[in-house]
């Protein structure tokens, strides 16, 4: 009784290709073909009832010897491929984990941006919505409308580029408070980030530099809520170990007025070079909004009153980062930039060099 | 501002020592920069006198020669080398013996010079650290005592505070401004400086004349006539206090007039009266062509709206800046006319910058004078003027007052002070400070009433009473609090938001975030092809040309950092910046006096990849930077836009023609992106291609908002075709994408290009375009019938259309 020529072909067929399979893949390639669902040998078996009753047992038989002799090979095969695999894998040597991942680094997020986006943070987080104003202003929003006589001295405070005799490149974002205080009836509750300029450019002073305005207006608000939001300001910015003092001072749109140091975060207050041995750090003037200037928007000073504070982002970033020139803000060295780059700040642990391997670790 | 401790213990009995005073100084508003001693490591000399010279030891390298002088002390002679030539018999001076140390650690010893031995060292001012003259050893006066302590005679043994005073507080720029502040921060008694004038027989009236014909600008002239006078050089504690504070001292009536200054902060002239035709003194403006030659000897061309102190008929002064050249007090001046005077601060300052010329006088009297304390300036400085020159004070003053300036009284409400700080001190201390500073208090009435002294200009209404108080009482004592306001709603300017979007969006794709200069050159904006010279708005006082007009556009700025990095050896550069660009103003900016727009610039150049193992080499083209553009737009949530090769606006010209576009979203332009020209490139020196975009965030924010549309999930599998289409080279993927477009094949899911192929079996002019075809269905399973015919039908469109053919299809 001769076995089923179709069988046989299809036994001797997957027999060599199991012999000649180079790896588990492939071998996992030829199960499905001769035995998956639609494998060869499953449609054969399948197929059965076509042939005749005689014939079918044999077959039968045939085709399910075939099919165990075949999974039985597979398996043996698979065994041996495996072994195979992990020796050529040992060979190879080991998969190097030491070299660098892949990827595409992100770029660096400017450090005064990212020094002012952590400002408007904290004071979105305290009600203060975000305001905005013109760079090239009119004398009367940038000095008349915030007290500033003609001819006083208080001008020379702030040296100012002039475009024409009434215009100018604005000294402070103290505008944006005009502006907003004329466009909206009380309560006021804004901060106002921008670029400012002033005429003087050395290791600390830009012709350009950004500040950020800070507005508070309401029926009941005192100087003692300004300190109380420095105060908190301070602590989110620099640290919960920080501490404000409020130090009189003289802005024509304030009254009474405040300088506000920071306690020196270098050397809690013991004196360093930073602070130049003061052990505080400037960082904002700030007051109650001058009667003067609230009369010059239309509010009422005996109804409502208000405070008003101005930092210096540049400031706040070079105390913060430690940088001791604001002309490498605007230069745009890229490895200055970089600095600033996610993949380089903080500083990212990297794997230890190959061999020693101390500080790989598994679990 | 120099301000002496001892002089400041004159006028105020404290116990403080320099460093608390300036704490207490610091907390009050008066910043103290620093207090340091007036020389330092000074210590061991003594007034010698020259007693004899007895030998010449021949000429010093300097050309001077060196004798052997005997010095005495009370105790003992020293024999001392001196090469000074001003050492003579009978000079007292200051003296070094073996023992004693000069500034700088110099410790002096006995030396031998040329086997002669010298006991000690005769000193200069600049040896001493106390002056700037070398020129011959310090000369003391004939009754100083011989062997005292130098420092403790000429008051060495001082400390100098130099503070800051800021531009509301003129008052305080004097030691008895200070002193009074210091009065009320701690409660010692404050002392006015003594100013008991003893008037000569001669009446002042008799000897001068004052008239003003412009009030406007001088509302009080005083003047006094001191008569008799010698001038001298003036005596060593008066030239040292002078010099300690760093004024340099001239003569005896000079130097009393800047010590006054200092002393009570207001600026007084002495005019030599000789040169006054009838003493009389006119103050008025110049008049046109006016010219006059000043102190510092410089002629000046005077404006009409200068205010003048005149003689009959010419000039003589720079009312409250600077006095003048040919009235000014000599060593032959015998009568003296001091003026006291108040100008109105407004045309000081005016003046001063008109004629770019500063001076303690100008300063003061532009930040306000006090115009009733000038009469107290003037007694004092009549009386010291005539102690030191041997002089009589003219009887009475000349005083020209036309409308006395009120005071005013201002009603403060303690609770308002609670109310505005949080706290507030108790009534007593309140009026207790006030009273200090020199306000005058009324307690009777629930609100006092303040008359506010003729010193404090700064002090206008209730607010500034308000401050007055809480400073001196201490804002360390304002409470620390968060107020309950109003809530609302925070918001951010929509700009804003979406430039934060775009910037991380820039920054993930591996881009840094730059910012430059608003302020850019106009040559290099020539060089970049700038045609808009009349839309540039420039800087009437740049700090250079290199930024003097207000940027156009962000390319300058971006091209400026690729250039820098270039030049430090990173030629690879990604970078973007948001910012302002600037342009004249047009009607839609209201109040607002320029065009600002809110623009995004990008600049690629280099190396698409930084190195690593894992990267290729590839650089930057055109692609990299449309790529960075569509992230942008699609940031602000735009996924269709068109891309415009010759748009009806132009192009920047710095972009290269061939390689540029612009950038749409429907009707709106918003922007361009290209490749930068060579010009540009060498006018920044950047040797390798740089790839540009701009976008303007103001026009995208103006674009209606995009909320996104969910579309049902796809239930049924799709089926996807390649077609690779060789075409003419001219032909665009954009016209062969619109060409299947519109033939509106139902079930076209999507459609990209995967792969652009030119040379090698295309042939020449021709190149190969691959696109991948999705077929989806909504609602079955497309048949492989269904598919095949559509693409057949596209197939057909396309070569016909584009005569092109098909490189093999699976
Ligand atoms: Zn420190």
């Amino acid at each position: 009784m001769a076995p089923d020529p179709r069988v046989q072909q299809i036994r001797d067929r997957a027999l060599a290709d199991i012999a000649a399979a180079r790896s588990t893949a492939d071998l996992e390639q030829i199960r499905i073909r001769v035995l998956g669902r639609s494998g060869e040998l499953t449609a054969r078996l399948r197929s059965l009832g076509a042939i005749p009753a005689a014939e079918r047992p044999q077959v039968g038989q045939a085709a399910n010897r075939a099919k165990a002799e075949l999974e039985e090979q597979i398996q043996a095969r698979l065994q041996a491929l495996r072994v195979e695999e992990r020796s050529r894998q040992r060979e190879a040597g080991r998969v190097d984990l030491t070299l660098p991942g892949r990827v595409t680094p992100a770029g660096a997020v400017h450090p005064i941006t990212r020094v002012q986006d952590e400002i408007i943070a904290i004071f979105e987080g305290l009600g203060f919505s975000v305001a905005e104003g013109p760079e090239v202003e009119s004398d009367y929003y940038n000095f008349a409308a915030l007290n500033f006589p003609d001819d006083h001295p208080a001008r020379d405070m702030q040296d100012t580029f002039h475009l024409s005799p009434d215009t100018l490149l604005r000294t402070h974002t103290s505008p944006v408070q005009i502006r907003t205080m004329k466009a909206q009836p009380p309560p006021v509750r804004v901060i106002c980030p921008g670029k400012v300029y002033r005429r003087d450019a050395d290791i600390t002073h830009s012709p350009m530099f950004h500040q950020v305005e800070g507005l508070a207006i309401d029926r009941n608000i005192s100087m003692g809520d300004l300190r109380g939001t420095l105060d908190l300001f301070a602590r989110e910015m620099f640290g919960s170990r920080s501490r404000i003092r409020f130090r009189p001072s003289f802005f024509p749109f304030t009254e009474p007025s405040a300088e506000v140091d920071v306690l020196c975060f270098l050397c809690g207050g013991g004196g360093c070079r930073v602070c130049k041995q003061d052990g505080w750090l400037e960082i904002l003037g700030s007051g109650m909004v001058h009667p003067d200037v609230l009369r010059n928007v239309g509010y009422d000073p005996e109804e409502v009153m208000g405070w008003a504070f101005g930092m210096g982002v540049e400031r706040v970033a070079m105390l913060k980062y430690g940088i001791d020139d604001i002309r490498l803000f605007f230069e745009n060295d890229l490895r200055f930039l970089g600095q600033f780059a996610p993949l380089t700040l903080p500083p990212h642990p990297s794997l230890s060099p190959a061999g020693r391997g101390t500080r790989m670790r598994r679990r | 501002m120099k301000i002496s401790y001892r002089w400041l213990k004159e006028f105020v009995e404290t116990d403080l020592g320099p460093a608390e005073i300036k704490e207490r100084l610091v907390h009050a508003g008066i910043e103290v920069a620093s207090a340091s001693p007036v020389v330092e490591g000074l210590s061991g000399v003594v007034v010698g006198e020259i007693e004899a010279i007895e030998t010449d030891l021949g000429p010093t390298p300097a050309g001077h020669h060196n004798r052997l002088c005997r010095v005495a002390l009370p105790d003992r002679k020293f024999s001392v080398i001196c090469g000074a030539p001003n050492a003579a018999p009978g000079l007292r001076t200051a003296f070094a013996p073996p023992g004693a140390t000069l500034p700088g650690g110099r410790a002096i010893t006995a030396t031998r010079i040329r086997g002669v031995v010298s006991e000690g060292m005769l000193c200069s001012e600049k040896e001493l650290g106390i002056g700037e003259d070398a020129s011959g050893i310090l000369e003391l006066p004939a009754d100083a005592p011989v062997g005292a302590d130098l420092s403790t005679y000429l008051g060495l043994d001082d400390t100098i505070l130099e503070i800051e005073i800021t531009p509301n507080r003129p008052d305080a720029l004097s030691v008895v401004g200070v002193a009074r502040e210091l009065s009320a921060l701690t409660g010692a008694p404050f002392r006015f400086p003594q100013a008991a004038v003893r008037d000569g027989e001669q009446a002042a009236a008799a000897l001068a004349a004052v008239e003003i014909t412009d009030p406007d600008l001088c509302p009080r002239y005083a003047a006094r006539v001191i008569t008799g006078l010698s001038v001298r050089p003036s005596p060593p504690w008066l030239a040292q206090r002078l010099r300690a504070v760093g004024l340099r001292p001239i003569n005896n009536l000079v130097d009393v007039t800047n010590y006054v200054l200092w002393e009570l902060g207001h600026p007084l002239h002495a005019f030599d009266h000789a040169t006054l035709p009838g003493g009389r003194i006119v103050v008025r403006r110049a008049r046109a062509g006016e010219r006059m030659t000043t102190l510092d000897g410089r002629e000046r061309a005077l404006e009409p709206d200068m205010l003048m102190i005149c003689d009959a008929e010419r000039a003589v002064a720079v009312g409250g800046v600077m006095g003048g050249a040919a009235t000014e007090v000599t060593p032959r001046t015998t009568t003296v006319l001091l003026e006291a005077a108040c100008f109105t601060p407004g045309s000081i300052r005016r003046t001063s910058r008109a004629l770019g010329l500063s001076t303690d006088a100008s300063y003061r009297f532009e930040r306000g004078a006090d115009i009733e304390g000038l009469r107290a300036a003037l007694d004092r400085a009549a009386q010291l003027m005539a102690d030191l020159g041997g002089g009589t004070v003219a009887r009475g003053v000349v005083d020209v007052y036309p409308a006395p300036r009120p005071h005013s009284r201002i009603a403060l409400r303690l609770e308002r002070v609670e109310r505005l700080i949080g706290a507030c001190p108790p009534r007593p201390e309140a009026v207790r400070i006030l009273q200090a500073l020199g306000f005058a208090v009324d307690d009777s009435a629930p609100a006092l009433q303040v008359v506010v002294p003729s010193f404090r200009r700064d002090i206008a209404q209730e607010a500034d009473l308000v401050e007055e108080i809480i400073r001196v009482w201490g804002y360390e004592r304002i409470p620390l609090t968060l107020g309950a306001g109003a809530q609302a709603l925070v918001k951010r300017p929509p700009q804003l938001g979406l430039a934060r979007e775009m910037s991380r969006t820039l920054n993930a794709a591996g881009l840094s975030e730059v910012i430059t200069y608003a302020f850019v050159d106009p040559d290099r904006l020539k060089a970049m092809g700038w045609a808009g010279e009349q839309g540039l708005i420039a800087l009437q006082n740049p700090i250079s040309r290199e930024r003097s007009v207000l940027r156009p556009m962000l390319a300058p700025g971006l091209l400026e950092v690729l250039a820098l990095n270039a030049s430090r050896q990173l030629p690879d550069a990604r970078v973007f910046e948001v910012g302002h660009v600037f342009s004249p103003q047009v009607e839609s900016d209201g109040d607002r006096p320029a065009h600002e727009e809110l623009w995004l610039g990008i600049a690629l150049t280099g190396l698409r990849q930084p190195r690593a193992w894992h990267a290729g080499r590839e650089r930057v083209d055109i692609y990299d930077v449309k790529g960075a553009a569509t992230l942008v737009l699609a940031a602000a949530g735009i996924s269709a836009f068109d891309v415009v090769a010759e748009p009806a606006g132009g192009l920047p010209g710095y972009l290269a023609r061939a390689c540029a576009a612009a950038l749409s979203v429907g009707e709106t332009g918003v922007g361009w992106f290209g490749e930068v020209t060579h010009e540009t490139r060498e006018a920044f020196d950047l040797p390798a291609p740089v790839f540009l975009a701009e976008l303007s965030l103001t026009a995208l924010c103006a674009l209606p908002a995009v909320t996104p549309r969910y579309q049902p999930l796809p239930r049924f599998p799709s089926v996807q075709r390649d077609l690779a289409l060789v075409v003419s080279a001219d032909v665009t993927a954009g016209e062969i994408e619109a060409a299947i477009r519109a033939m509106d094949v139902p079930w076209l899911a999507r459609l990209q290009v995967f792969d652009v192929y030119a040379g090698g079996q295309v042939g020449s002019g021709r190149r190969s375009l691959a696109w991948s075809l999705t077929f989806q269905a909504p609602d079955r399973t497309l048949t492989d019938a269904e598919v095949n015919d559509t693409h057949a039908r596209i197939v057909k469109e396309l070569t016909e259309r584009f005569r092109g053919e098909v490189r093999g299809t699976t």
